[in-house]
């Protein structure tokens, strides 16, 4: 290796270690959201049991402290839950669904006539059980846990999100 | 194959004859390591660049925003600290390498004919970095950027006849706020980038034009690469080396408390390099200020653009001479100063205690903002401290009570002056009324009042009931003593729309355990609803609620009120204040029941729970 070389080599080295020495730390920023963890999912108690009507959706917001980056807000709307009464003798009293859409994540609405479920921003329809109505939906509304109705009567959901586009139900970690 | 794209790559731009031109640029009397400094400073401009835009991808440049942006920047994303203590300490290395460039340029004789305009540029491009240094100072919204940025406004206001609007338009209203910052922010990473980039093609079009400055006695030339590369690079990875090292050092950047404007104290101080500045306009006092702010610096602006054409008016070596000579006067005189303020705050006692007070106030504002039980609220950075009972409570707390109160032995009375109210740390806990059933006599609860309207002699009497009562009564046993004094403490969490009926209606409030014992022992004197029989001629305040937020908010703010101290003649009464605001009410209130971040574990939630 002659001198000319020895200072291609070296300039080739420093100047690696020097763009290495920002380019990581930097990479390594930018992917921080990566390493933020999700909030564990959490049950919220959202209704009575005799204020839902058999049959006839209702939506509830999920009201809850919120951190954002940086701040941390007082409890405010954090998701909304769409509950339906199941008739007696159903398996389960209440049925609960995710409103978030498992297309692309928009709020799903009744439909104009109130006899389905439909996302305003690109026509995924459901019925009131969640099955898809179209084939918009990779998969049927995402129904979430509820907890067994004590005598309280008080109808308590397990509020998650799922992951959008999947044909399966995948919970956001 | 990459060959190939290579060659259809060039063929469409001709990019091999570009880099081929800049590498083999012939330098004469060949490579040397005193040329890497303008090099260096280039590669420490590219590094404050890619730091620079990281940081904007998590700034948020309002006054609400920017504070809280940067703290998360720096505590809670990965290498945050990391990249912004480059950016830091990015800005130092470039003022320093900036300095080491211009003395290199003046002893080389480089900034004069032909190349008096590519002296210019560096002149241009010096403005504008230190340009950056100001802008940027303030961009973290924090107390030290707050003041230190507006002391150099104030200073451009002082410019006759133009001052006060370029303070206006700069500052963007007449107040520092959203305007300022946004303000700041654009010209940090728009208009100044535009500049410099602008300026550094100028400057460095030219270097290529006129060459480098070679030695008087330097012969043959050498290609530009690979060994002033190499050399150069050498350069870059020290600055880069001196940066990582300072970051690591120090763990990142400072961040001062938020920006609170109505702070008495804060100690500003421009950032190191412009301390001469600071320290020369204080040579200059009163009227003549202006001189230190505006001529002096204006004259030596001046000058320093000028220097290439000294030779017109010197022989050519004189000038030189002249020139290396201003400029190292300069660079020795603005040390001088510098180390003069340096002196002076290290041997002046008041900016110590205004230094600590400002440490005391940003460590608070970092442990709350990353306390669950506190963050950043929505409103804004400068609330954390603003809602921070130890910090706003304790500010009005100084103000208003401990003229006579104490706080865990301070107080703001004068020593000569009798102690005349209790002391309120931990008031009304259990270990607070427990301390009092023992011992009513305690300096913490002594309270003097004075013996008429007016006077300057002043007497226990009115206050003293509980000392009276102690001769006459005493618990059985201490866990007796301590079952009442958790009993009363208790009231301290009775809910505000629980009225004092309901409470004693209450039948758990009859079976509590230490019941009787309070009723023999407090009701005597002491009204709780109906509870016992209390003498017709009240003599202590009532017991409901004692302690809870509506029973204290009461008390600051009409304890001369029915049920508090409306027994005593008004010349013995706590005055009332009816003036604190809402939000400063509730500072107090919870300061005194110790409901803030940090406190010992409350005794309240230690205690039985209170009936209600």
């Amino acid at each position: 290796m002659n001198r000319r070389d020895l200072y291609r080599f070296g300039t080739t080295l420093l100047g690696g270690m020097l763009t290495l020495g920002l380019a990581v730390p930097g990479v390594a920023y930018l992917l921080d959201p990566l390493g933020k963890k999700r909030g564990t999912a959490r049950v919220y108690p959202l209704a009575k049991l005799d204020d839902l009507e058999v049959g006839v959706p209702r939506s509830f917001p999920i009201v809850d402290e919120r951190q954002d980056a940086r701040v941390k807000y007082p409890k405010e709307p954090i998701g909304l839950v769409w509950l339906v009464r199941q008739p007696e003798g159903s398996k389960s009293q209440v049925e609960a669904f995710q409103a978030e859409c498992p297309h692309l994540g928009c709020a799903i609405n009744l439909s104009g006539d109130k006899k389905s479920f439909r996302c305003p921003c690109h026509d995924s329809a459901f019925t009131f059980a969640g099955k898809p109505e179209n084939k918009i939906p990779p998969r049927p509304m995402d129904r979430l846990e509820v907890e067994p109705i004590g005598p309280d009567q008080m109808v308590s959901v397990k509020f998650e999100r799922f992951r959008s586009q999947s044909e399966e139900k995948i919970p956001l970690a | 194959m990459l060959k190939n794209l290579a060659a259809w790559f060039d063929t469409r731009t001709g990019y091999k004859h570009l880099v081929h031109e800049a590498l083999e640029e012939p330098i004469p009397g060949g490579a040397r390591w005193r040329y890497v400094f303008g090099s260096a400073l280039s590669i420490a401009f590219m590094i404050q660049l890619v730091t620079g835009i990281l940081l904007m991808t998590s700034y948020s440049p309002s006054s609400s925003t920017a504070w809280g942006s940067v703290w998360y920047i720096s505590t809670q994303m990965n290498l945050g600290w990391f990249i912004r203590g480059l950016h830091h300490f990015g800005s130092q290395t470039m003022v320093v390498v900036m300095l080491l460039h211009l003395l290199q340029v003046v002893i080389a004789g480089a900034y004069r004919s032909p190349r008096e305009v590519n002296w210019w540029f560096g002149m241009l491009l010096m403005f504008v970095t230190l340009g950056f240094s100001l802008t940027g100072y303030l961009l973290p919204w924090d107390q030290k950027g707050f003041w230190a940025t507006k002391v150099a406004t104030k200073i451009a206001s002082g410019t006759p006849l133009i001052g006060p609007a370029i303070e206006k338009v700069v500052v963007g209203g007449d107040n520092y706020g959203n305007q300022t910052l946004t303000r700041f922010y654009g010209l940090h990473v728009g208009v100044l980038p535009g500049l410099l980039v602008l300026f550094l093609v100028g400057h460095i079009a030219l270097f290529r034009k006129h060459g480098v400055t070679a030695p008087p006695k330097a012969t043959g030339s050498e290609p530009f690469f690979p060994k002033q590369v190499f050399y150069d690079t050498v350069a870059g990875l020290a600055v880069f080396g001196v940066l990582a090292f300072f970051t690591w050092q120090h763990h990142g950047a400072p961040l001062d408390a938020p920006a609170d404007p109505g702070s008495l104290e804060y100690p500003a101080r421009p950032e190191w390099y412009f301390l001469s500045l600071f320290q020369m306009l204080k040579k200059f006092p009163g009227k003549y200020e202006f001189v230190g702010t505006q001529v002096v610096p204006g004259a030596i602006v001046a000058v320093l653009f000028l220097l290439p054409l000294l030779d017109k008016l010197f022989p050519r070596k004189f000038a030189h001479f002249l020139a290396c000579m201003f400029v190292f006067a300069l660079v020795g005189g603005a040390g001088y100063l510098t180390v003069e303020a340096l002196r002076a705050d290290a041997n002046d006692p008041s900016f110590a205690a205004s230094r600590k007070v400002a440490d005391q106030a940003a460590a608070r504002a970092l442990e709350l903002a990353g306390n669950p039980n506190a963050g950043i609220p929505p409103s804004g950075s400068s609330d954390i401290l603003n809602r921070d009972p130890l910090t706003r409570g304790m500010a009005i707390l100084e103000q208003k009570c401990l003229g006579c109160h104490a706080y865990t032995g301070k107080t703001q009375g004068k020593p000569e002056d009798p102690f005349k109210a209790f002391d309120l740390a931990h008031f009304a806990t259990p270990g607070w009324i427990g301390d009092l059933l023992e011992d009513p006599g305690a300096p913490k609860f002594k309270a003097h009042v004075p013996t008429a309207p007016g006077a300057k002699t002043f007497t226990e009497k009115p206050l003293n009931g509980m000392e009276t009562w102690k001769k006459t009564y005493d618990f059985d046993t201490d866990a007796e003593r301590t079952q009442v004094a958790e009993f009363v403490a208790s009231f301290a969490r009775i809910p505000s729309d629980v009225t004092a009926e309901e409470w004693a209606s209450d039948p758990k409030v009859k079976e509590h355990p230490a019941f009787e014992n309070f009723v023999s022992s407090c009701l005597p004197c002491h009204a709780v609803a109906d509870l016992g029989q209390p003498d017709k001629d009240q003599k202590a305040p009532g017991l409901f609620a004692y302690g809870s937020p509506q029973w204290l908010s009461k008390m600051i703010r009409k304890p001369g009120a029915k049920g508090f101290y409306g027994y005593l003649k008004p010349h013995e009464q706590m005055p009332g204040f009816e003036d604190l605001t809402p939000a400063d009410l509730e500072m107090i209130v919870r300061l005194l029941r110790d409901d803030f971040v940090g406190s010992e574990p409350s005794s309240h939630e230690k205690s039985p729970s209170a009936p209600h």
